[in-house]
């Protein structure tokens, strides 16, 4: 009985959700029409009372997951009695309709956090800000609560307690089976890895946080409060976001290459592009609001670029959900496509219709001086990222667009996605050096060229001591050379900021570094950002242009030889677990004839008690250096002889991957940390909007 | 109270006519982006196509690049796990499509309801696959558990 009570309870928290958020919309639009103080503090208890039932719903339907409430379908899907409890809780974000509670509930509590943070300050903006997020929260709590397949059964459901009427919700989490299974069918096993727990909520996070910029950017165009004002309130909140969309990256390269076993970590698929469009246009807009904080430029392409990242976070939760583009993640059709793409068409029409009503507030303050100048690198770099985004949306959203206009079906793949977006990437990591030798306004073609003398050498050298070691490929001495360049400029930034500061406060090295970066954290934050890019990049570069591969099928004794390494087969090793069964090839490594360890990859046997759900998989045993990973896969085995057939890849420079993403982590909670020369200025220019508004 | 109302780099704008510059400038790299997406579109575009679509077409279609889409013969998987050859037939109606592949056998391949293959259909009506994407019944999940 309990499981029937706490499903009807989960459902009526979310639909009474629903409700308030409609209700805290129309009350805050109504208090700022008729300065109503009293209404607007109903407004905001409301979105405080939705964060509370939603973490309600949250915990009933965790409670199920984790006691096995089974007649829950959602719990029936994604759980069984056997799987770990990790991955129960994680089944919360498994799967479709939990998915979609858990974006609800991350925005419910980031809400309930923004509301808090600005109880005494942007009192104009923030009743705005509640309908824009309310409006958000609203449509995932619809999906949950009223919201029905339009090609089955009509768009709404009106009467939610009639019999049966549950059924036909697109996403419902608290759907009940008519009959109690004995055990669920479990998380597909490819999803039980530690990345896979890990992965969708720092994506997720990053997709929620971005509501709050777009909040904020439609309130602004709402009031004409178009300064930075909104800009820099919101500063933080994207910095967040960018971060865990940055996580976000990282973890299902991660989980890629370790689950997926075949070697790599991006393969241009329809859901990976679909987490690295918003990226890019939130990374575009990082740098564009510098221009419109210094300069009181770039007003209607900032607003462009919040409202462009907000859609592509939607059209990502969208792609990865629905099933609209065949993809490996091999998500299937499902009736949420009409909902989410209504949802993006409106929230483009209300954002073009404000954006050209309010033209006439979005002046520009001031001029661009000079094609040499910071500002152009910006808006070079701002092109580019921009450019990448929607190349790759071209390329991820063509074959629907072309089976709906030809009714032929015409699709891109990797090769695509690399040709285009090589280039574009050089450019962008060309820029990365060259940008922190500009100044701003207008920098001397001559001061330009006597600062870019020792990079432009350093890169040279480099390529040229490559080719020396029988690098041959342009791409990869172009490449290497600009990754050179690159460091050597940041390296000058740091070098100089240290020495003056030496010279000023007569401090040692280190700790002259260390308040270098602490007495300006939002640009060199920003400068460590783009060292780990340049590391980043490096790895990619060595693992996408240079790894080589070999396979044999080996009897216990024999080795098969990679480059310097040697395997040797010292045959299977089969053993049971919690939850499956483990069948290991034991391999000795030698490196140049000298043991240096040995590498177990498995094949993991998952038995379901539904048959259909039973699956092995694919656990691939690395060992890493700083030059390169031994990548070693168990492709096939026969237990009767204790052979095995293994497949050995080495990827150069992969690490450099993992290093790069976490010292762009590193650098982006630098920049986001609090900064006593932000606050300063997000004050002053509060008091130059109130003074141009007098 | 000056730097408040105006800090160093608010000075007055410096009008040089230069706003076609920048217009110009941003074109040509919005073209350049815009051609070297559409002309990589040109030479990478393949057809997506079922298999009935592949069989009216077949004889303008051997050893073109295309990616297809069809439900797997489950009963026809074969894979020989010393030399990585894996063999499967595609069925659609009653079309039958050999398909031949040379790696890795997809852990999901024995869940899979259908099958996207890319590659090149052989003067032989064999399918040589470059690479396999298997299509699970429902995202991860598989059917209602059973009482």
């Amino acid at each position: 009985m309990a499981d029937l009570v706490m499903a009807e309870l989960g459902y009526a928290s979310l639909l009474t959700s629903f409700f308030l958020t409609i209700y805290a919309a129309g009350a805050a639009f109504f208090a700022a029409r008729r300065q109503a103080p009293a209404l607007y503090a109903s407004a905001r208890n409301a979105i405080y009372v939705v964060a509370a039932l939603t973490t309600l719903a949250v915990g009933i339907l965790e409670w199920a997951l984790i006691t096995h409430q089974f007649r829950l379908e959602y719990v029936a899907l994604q759980t069984s009695r056997a799987q770990p409890l990790l991955y129960n809780v994680s089944a919360l974000w498994g799967g479709q309709e939990g998915s979609l509670l858990f974006w609800a509930w991350l925005l419910a509590v980031f809400a309930s956090v923004v509301l808090m943070q600005n109880r005494d300050k942007n009192q104009d903006l923030m009743p705005y800000v509640i309908i824009g997020l309310a409006i958000a929260q609203g449509f995932f709590l619809a999906l949950m609560t009223i919201a029905t397949d339009p090609a089955q059964s009509g768009f709404f459901l009106l009467t939610p307690y009639a019999k049966d009427a549950l059924n036909a919700l697109v996403g419902n989490p608290f759907r009940l089976l008519d009959f109690t299974p004995r055990d669920g069918n479990g998380l597909n096993p490819l999803l039980q890895n530690p990345g896979m727990f890990i992965h969708p909520v720092t994506q997720y996070l990053g997709y929620v946080a971005f509501t709050v910029p777009f909040a904020f950017a439609m309130a602004a165009l709402f009031t004409r409060r178009l300064s930075d004002v909104w800009i820099r309130t919101t500063r933080r909140w994207t910095l967040v976001a960018w971060l865990f969309l940055s996580l976000g990256l990282l973890f299902g390269m991660q989980w890629a290459y370790m689950e997926l076993g075949w070697g790599g970590y991006w393969g241009w698929d329809a859901v990976e592009n679909a987490s690295l469009m918003p990226w890019l246009t939130a990374t575009a807009y990082l740098h564009s609001v510098m221009i419109q904080e210094r300069r009181g430029m770039l007003k209607v392409w900032n607003l462009v670029l919040v409202m462009l990242t907000f859609c592509l976070s939607i059209l990502g939760t969208f792609i990865t959900r629905s099933g609209v583009i065949q993809s490996v993640h091999a998500f299937g059709v499902s009736s949420l496509g009409p909902w989410f793409l209504a949802f993006l068409g409106v929230t483009l029409l209300s954002f073009l219709y404000l954006l050209f009503n309010r033209m006439s507030d979005l002046k520009e303050e001031n001029e661009l001086d000079s094609l040499l100048s910071r500002e152009s690198s910006f808006l070079l770099n701002n092109l580019i990222l921009v450019g990448a985004a929607f190349a790759t949306l071209w390329g991820t959203i063509f074959p629907m667009v072309s089976e709906a206009v030809t009714g032929k079906k015409v699709t891109v793949g990797a090769p695509f996605f690399n040709q285009v977006n090589g280039p574009i990437f050089f450019a962008l990591i060309v820029l990365i050096g060259i940008c922190p030798l500009i100044g701003w306004r207008r920098a001397t073609p001559e001061n330009l060229a006597r600062n870019f003398l020792l990079p432009m050498g350093v890169s040279i050298a480099t390529a040229i001591g490559l080719f020396a070691m029988g690098v041959r490929e342009w791409y990869g001495l172009l490449t290497f050379g600009a990754v050179a360049l690159v460091l050597v400029t940041i390296g000058m930034e740091f070098y100089r900021g240290v020495i003056a500061r030496m010279r000023q406060h007569a401090e040692n090295p280190l700790v002259a570094l260390v308040q270098l970066v602490a007495s300006n954290r939002r640009r060199y934050g920003g400068y460590i950002v783009h060292i780990g890019v340049i590391l980043a990049v490096a790895g990619i570069a060595g693992s996408s242009f240079y790894p080589v591969e070999t396979q044999a099928n080996l009897k216990p004794g024999e080795t098969m030889q990679l480059k310097q390494y040697s395997l040797q087969y010292d045959g299977l090793q089969i053993y049971p677990t919690e939850n499956h069964q483990v069948i290991a090839a034991r391999l000795t490594i030698l490196e140049n004839g000298a043991r240096v360890g040995t590498l177990a990859p498995e094949k993991d046997f998952y038995e379901s008690p539904n048959s259909d759900a039973s699956q092995w998989t694919t656990e691939v045993a690395v060992r890493t250096t700083a030059l390169e990973d031994l990548y070693v896969i168990l492709a096939g085995f026969d237990a009767k002889a204790n052979t095995a057939t293994v497949k050995v890849i080495v990827n150069p420079l992969l690490v450099w991957l993992w290093i790069g993403f976490a010292t762009l982590v590193a650098g982006t909670v630098i920049a986001a940390l609090p900064d006593p020369r932000e606050a300063r200025a997000t004050i002053r220019s509060r008091v130059r909007e109130a003074l141009a508004r007098a | 109270m000056s730097s408040i109302a105006a800090p160093a780099e608010r000075g007055a704008a410096v009008t040089t006519g230069g706003r076609w510059k920048f217009f110009i400038g941003g074109l040509l790299i919005l073209g350049a982006i815009a051609y070297v997406t559409l002309s990589s579109f040109q030479t990478n575009a393949i057809y997506y196509l079922t298999l009935k679509e592949l069989n009216t077409q077949r004889g303008s279609l051997i050893n073109q690049p295309v990616r297809i889409n069809a439900p797997l013969d489950k009963s026809s998987i074969q894979f020989d796990d010393k030399t990585l050859l894996l063999k499967f037939n595609l069925k659609e109606d009653n079309l039958v499509l050999p398909v031949v592949y040379k790696g890795v056998k997809p852990d999901t391949l024995e869940q899979g309801e259908s099958v996207v293959a890319e590659g090149k259909l052989g003067p032989n009506g064999v399918f040589q696959a470059s690479t396999l994407l298997v299509k699970c019944p429902s995202k991860y999940e598989a059917g209602t558990p059973a009482k």
